[in-house]
């Protein structure tokens, strides 16, 4: 099936409102929904909540997204399909689904911050030493030869400002 | 060929160190020195890296392939399956010497 | 608990227990069905061996403790790099970075996945060692 996706941007406050018309329009087949970090992307620091309704014949289909601070109204009741993935993307985003199931889905409780977040410090990435960090040596009785690059070689995935051991 | 052991062919690398920083397990280690060359005819030195040692820890790769992928030198190559079984977590570590290759990929 | 013994070694018996965690324990299962290894009756069957295939998450080691704990004396084989250092997971909070750090780990076997033959190396290893 070759088909293009159709996205559409909703203020958070008309999220439960855009989905009940597209579960009137026919687009009542739940998908999936999830969160995406939008930290260091496009200078915002917010997350997005994106939920994909298709007809169930899958004919046709759509794309939603809004940005998010922390908190935005379940779906729960509208499209029961939601459930496992706002309890999913409430545990690694850290997202309130307001009037929706609580209980966590695969963390136990108090296991730190939400983990998809970029805020999210891997401990074991700051504790290692990282192997890419060493340049050639220079030995040639102590006189200097060799380019030695001024940049500090940062791991990848690490942002700048992350704790150095 | 499969995929189950990493080789490197030393002659052909030159401690540029992508492999190493773009390993995802951070399983390389490399080290390495800068010497000065002259060459027959050539008006100045040249500055050549040399390989001092390179290890894989074979304990944490996950043989994914980047390290092999990101070789600009075509240093590290699969090679021929060598079952790797240890009673000690540091003989894991390979170096120079073990990762030649087999000469039979 | 299911007893082999090596096709080329027939004296040599091992019973083996796994601990099927993830993707690794299909490699461990091809190896057993591989025909290296056939099912053995034999009452005086050693060592005991305990494979540890797949990823090990700290919620999972008290469970994997009590494995191994439900049988003394037992070798335990710390199949692939999830089991041994925490592999492709090994900057992931939930994961332990590997089994050696509370249980102590007679053979590892590298690999993500181990092939089966690496199974089977690792496993006549063991057994001749216990065997001389
Ligand atoms: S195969 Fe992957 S994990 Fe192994 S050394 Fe190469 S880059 Fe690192
Ligand atoms: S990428 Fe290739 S040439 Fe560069 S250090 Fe690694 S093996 Fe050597
Ligand atoms: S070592 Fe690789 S194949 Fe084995 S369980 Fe871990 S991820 Fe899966």
């Amino acid at each position: 099936m070759n088909r293009e996706f159709t996205w559409q941007q909703v203020e958070p406050d008309q999220w439960r409102i855009k989905v009940s018309e597209l579960i009137d329009s026919g687009f009542f087949y739940f998908d999936f929904l999830t969160g995406v970090d939008r930290e260091n992307i496009d200078g915002q620091s917010d997350c997005e909540v994106v939920a994909h309704l298709a007809k169930p014949d899958l004919s046709d289909s759509r794309i939603i997204f809004t940005q998010v601070k922390s908190e935005l109204a379940s779906i729960e009741d509208l499209a029961p399909a939601s459930s496992w993935y706002e309890r999913e993307c409430a545990e690694m985003y850290g997202i309130t689904f307001t009037g929706g199931d609580t209980r966590p889905l695969l963390r136990h409780e108090g296991l730190g911050r939400p983990p998809l977040r970029k805020s999210a410090v891997l401990a074991a990435r700051v504790l290692t030493r990282w192997p890419g960090g060493a340049e050639p040596e220079i030995r040639e009785d102590g006189r200097k030869v060799g380019n030695v690059s001024r940049r500090r070689q940062r791991p990848p995935g690490v942002p700048e400002n992350w704790l150095t051991p | 060929m499969k995929h189950s052991f990493i080789a490197l062919i030393e002659d052909k690398c030159t401690s540029c160190m992508l492999c190493v920083r773009e390993c995802p397990a951070w399983c390389i280690n490399l080290d390495s020195h800068t010497v000065e060359v002259t060459e027959e005819g050539a008006r100045r030195p040249k500055k050549v890296n040399v390989l001092d040692s390179f290890d894989i820890d074979y304990s944490l790769c996950m043989y994914c392939g980047v390290c092999i992928d990101v070789c600009p030198f075509d240093a590290l190559a699969w090679d021929e399956h060598r079952a790797l079984t240890s009673t000690n977590r540091e003989d894991m570590i390979l170096g120079i010497a073990d990762l030649r290759s087999s000469g039979n990929a | 608990m299911p007893r082999y013994a090596l096709t080329s070694e027939p004296r040599v018996c091992v019973e083996i227990v796994s601990a099927a965690l993830a993707c690794c324990t299909l490699e461990l299962q091809a190896a057993l069905g591989s025909g290296v290894l056939v099912e053995s009756t034999e009452l005086d069957a050693s060592p005991s061996v305990i494979v540890i295939a797949g990823t090990v998450t700290d919620a999972l080691v008290p469970s994997v403790m009590q494995l191994i704990r439900a049988h003394p004396g037992v070798k335990v084989m710390s199949f692939g790099a999830c089991a041994t250092s925490g592999g492709p997971y090994w900057d992931s909070p939930p994961v332990s970075k590997g089994i050696d750090q509370f249980v102590e780990v007679a053979t590892y076997v590298a690999g993500c996945p181990p092939r089966p033959d690496a199974f089977i190396q690792a496993i006549s290893d063991l057994a001749c060692s216990e065997d001389a």
